[in-house]
């Protein structure tokens, strides 16, 4: 049983970042998510969300992107719909945090942290949608 | 930032290759989709029963039409449809002349098997007709795309028509995507794809679902630049009946300016749009908020 979904589509730029936040906020209220849950989706979100901007609709007029999140069960589920280029995806190197700041490789940590802060990730393509599902759960 | 999804290079095809539709192909897995060219090498009448799922029934018995036979009040043939290779047009008429046709539509296979709208006419047939699809010499305007017939556009607009229309719309247009949608369901295809002609019929789009592949972006860009001391807003200069300053808040009234080039201005074109309609779904794009048609 879940409640009726939230939902936003907004072009895929990165002005939309913002928009998209919110909707994950609007999407916890009372849902028993701590801060930090609704923190950790949320910065989930923005690195799922650069990526198909960046990379997703490079060399393209942006096209759309369809935000929807939902209480299921115990969890939030969220599910990102685009239109760009399709990808696979590939398990994420470890970025070496424990290396002092001058001798790390710039950028890295993005996806790292998606895979880091949430319980699940799903990704399917086809030729009409690409298809991105978080899932956070409740923590104890 | 470091990618760690890998672009594909060969993208799936919607439908696989699985030849002529037979009867183990039917009796198999029903959530495999056909394409349309599939169906058209059906034998004719079971082609017929399949399309006449196209066709909203409440659009032709409101004009006389019987649903099944699609024949008319004096038993002539008023639904037309021609299906070859990759593609179905379906027409309906009042009268069997061209001129009163109420309603077309033409669905393709595109390249990689999904489905494209090419074409979709909502005419109200007891309305006045302008000519704005055919030039002085009798050509075709392709909708004012290739030429335009500037007298008649004008009297278009000043009777409250968008660019492309010839006479005013049925408003049926959601009974269409439904139908559309149903039979897009029966044979297990998912999404459906059209280029929009004009900057109205985009607006159209939106309201009944539709998402961009490409080209939201531009439609954000040309809300912005219509408000107030937008560059759009500003070229609105009164320098063709197209472009009269109180056009910036209506739809119709920028569809007209677009239609006339204003985009231009911004150093952009009205093309390569592309918008797509997840079947069952509802995307709620509004890129012009709080808009009067």
């Amino acid at each position: 049983m879940s409640a009726t979904p939230h939902q936003v589509t907004l072009s895929a730029e990165l002005e939309s970042l913002p928009r998209f936040r919110e909707l994950i906020q609007a999407a916890s209220l009372n849902s028993g998510l701590s801060d930090q849950d609704i923190y950790d989706v949320q910065l989930a979100v923005d690195e799922i969300c650069t990526n198909i901007i960046i990379h997703g609709y490079a060399d393209m007029d942006p096209g759309s992107v369809i935000l929807t999140a939902e209480m299921v069960g115990d969890a939030l589920k969220v599910t990102i719909t685009d239109f760009g280029h399709p990808f696979e995806p590939t398990e994420p190197p470890a970025p070496n945090t424990e290396a002092p700041l001058e001798e790390r490789e710039e950028g890295g940590l993005g996806l790292f942290f998606v895979y880091m802060s949430i319980d699940e990730l799903q990704y399917e393509s086809s030729p009409t949608g690409n298809v991105t599902t978080l899932l956070k759960k409740k923590s104890p | 930032m470091q990618v760690f999804f890998k672009r594909k290079q060969q993208p799936e095809p919607v439908v696989p290759n699985l030849g002529s539709i037979t009867l183990s192909l039917l009796e198999g897995d029903p959530t495999i989709p056909f394409t349309l060219k599939q169906i058209n090498e059906l034998p004719e009448n079971i082609r017929r029963r399949v399309y006449r799922n196209l066709v909203p029934a409440h659009l032709l018995t409101r004009f006389g039409i019987d649903p099944i036979t699609w024949l008319g009040a004096n038993k002539e043939p008023l639904v037309f449809i021609k299906a070859e290779h990759e593609k179905i047009f379906v027409s309906a008429r009042t009268t069997p002349a061209e001129e009163d046709e109420f309603f077309a539509l033409e669905l393709a296979d595109n390249l990689l098997n999904g489905i494209d709208l090419n074409l979709l006419l909502l005419n109200d047939p007891t309305s006045q007709r302008f000519g704005t699809d055919k030039d002085e010499h009798g050509r075709s305007t392709m909708f004012g795309t290739i030429n335009r017939n500037m007298a008649e556009e004008t009297r278009a607009k000043e009777a409250g028509l968008a660019p492309g229309q010839v006479r005013n719309s049925l408003s049926a247009s959601k009974i269409v995507f439904d139908q559309v949608e149903t039979f897009l369901a029966t044979i297990g295809q998912r999404a459906y794809f059209l280029e929009p002609l004009t900057y109205a019929s985009a607006w159209v789009f939106e309201k009944r679902g539709f998402a961009y592949v490409r080209g939201h972006k531009l439609m954000d860009d040309i809300h912005r630049e219509f408000q107030p001391q937008g560059k759009l807003y500003e070229a609105l200069n009164a320098s063709s009946p197209f472009r009269q300053p109180d056009q910036w808040n209506t739809v119709r009234g920028r569809a007209w300016a677009i239609h006339d080039g204003i985009l231009e201005t911004i150093d952009m074109n009205w093309d390569k749009l592309r918008m797509v309609k997840q079947v069952g779904k509802y995307a709620n794009v509004n890129t012009f908020p709080n808009s009067i048609y």
